[in-house]
């Protein structure tokens, strides 16, 4: 009885019809990013067609969240310096958050702030391509938009369960619809056939220690979320800090010192994306 | 008293630290009420910020999440569902000690660019 209830609570949430649609020129992206003889040219000029989006994704690029802060001009050159997988999941932020009404500021804020703390804890770990844990950081809320999207009516009653019990928002979606938006985020990478780097980032951000393929990418993504909660930077739907897995630490070989130092950095970036709205 | 940059600064603050020049000298007084003529004179002299009495200006919009004394006092809250949790206590004291010296920093520094050590 209580499958049947969450394989139609899956079902609603995952109806096509109603999921935020990617653009159409994602499709063709993919096809062609397939294709091992197609060139960064072809990619940029298909994805460049279509110009409100070639905007979006350019002022995200130049946000001082990626490496090259106001210094990439075009689409191709967003290519070249991050690559196709970063260049989706931009898209993809982009796309599903656009249906985003005006009480889920709070959670793009909270999105930006753990996209910044994710490639920043990436960098002091040395880790290669810091910039695809900053997408995996933008994107790791994800289910909660989806699910507000699809369910308006289970964002209230969510809602009221966290004012009325003090339960935090990942508790009381676990309560009312017995999974929480890290499942949901995991339907989603699989619908949207995002790279399973980001996908694991996002379907486990609460439970970096199960991750089996890229336990890093969910270990970052998973303090980059305490620490987005501990500046109270955005609003993920509650507040409370998160519990932080000690294995979060281990899988990343640096201790909970050194987040210190890593808050040091952090702190005066919080301050340049202060200002980094959602048009 | 708060500390302010100059270009938040508006004629009927008053000023509760003396404005010293880039030398040194004070060329303002404490409890000088400042006026559009006073602000044209400390930019004309690259004065970048000043300390006023009372907490005219809501700084929150502009330091973001980085106030560290705000922090502080959000600790315990953030941290409630983890009362017995030893684990999780040892975190959250080790960011109320990083928290505490930041925002003890953060105070030296404005005292000490306005005035030379005052006994505060």
């Amino acid at each position: 009885m209580e499958e049947d209830l969450k394989t139609e609570r899956k079902g609603q949430l995952l109806a096509i019809k109603d999921l935020p649609t990617l653009p159409t020129v994602l499709d063709e992206v993919s096809k062609l990013v397939a294709r091992p003889e197609s060139t960064t040219e072809q990619v940029a000029r298909l994805i460049s067609m279509d110009q409100v989006l070639s905007a979006k994704v350019l002022k995200m690029v130049n946000s001082p969240i990626y490496g090259f802060p106001g210094r990439i001009s075009s689409i191709s050159h967003a290519l070249m310096l991050l690559g196709f997988n970063v260049i989706r999941g931009i898209i993809v932020s982009t796309s599903v958050f656009e249906v985003m009404t005006k009480n889920m500021v709070g959670l793009w804020e909270h999105s930006i702030a753990t996209a910044l703390a994710s490639s920043t804890i990436a960098r002091a770990c040395g880790l290669r391509d810091p910039d695809e844990y900053s997408v995996a950081g933008l994107l790791h809320d994800l289910g909660k938009v989806v699910a507000t999207v699809q369910l308006p009516e289970l964002k209230i009653a969510i809602e009221s369960l966290v004012k009325e019990k003090d339960l935090t928002y990942l508790a009381a979606e676990k309560e009312l619809l017995g999974f929480g938006h890290d499942r949901i985020n995991a339907w989603l990478a699989t619908h949207w056939k995002l790279p399973p780097n980001i996908k694991e980032g996002m379907d486990h951000h609460h439970s970096p220690q199960t991750a089996q393929l890229y336990p890093e990418m969910a270990a970052v993504v998973h303090l980059a979320d305490f620490l987005a909660r501990l500046y109270e930077f955005g609003s993920g739907g509650d507040d409370n800090v998160p519990f932080v897995q000690p294995d979060a630490f281990k899988i990343l070989k640096i201790k909970p010192k050194d987040l210190e130092a890593i808050c040091d950095t952090l702190g005066e970036r919080f301050v340049e994306v202060s200002d980094l709205k959602f048009t | 008293m708060q500390k302010i940059p100059l270009n938040l600064a508006k004629p009927g603050m008053v000023l509760s630290k003396p404005v010293p020049r880039q030398d040194g000298i004070v060329v303002v007084a404490a409890g000088t009420e400042i006026t559009e003529g006073l602000l044209a004179k400390l930019e004309s002299m690259d004065v970048e910020t000043i300390v006023v009495e009372g907490n005219p200006v809501n700084m929150d919009g502009v330091m973001a999440g980085s106030s560290y004394t705000t922090r502080l006092g959000r600790l315990d809250h953030l941290f409630r569902k983890f009362p017995d949790d030893a684990w999780m206590g040892r975190v959250k004291e080790m960011f109320r000690g990083y928290f505490t010296i930041k925002a003890a920093s953060g105070q030296a520094a404005a005292q000490g660019e306005t005035q030379p050590k005052s006994g505060e």
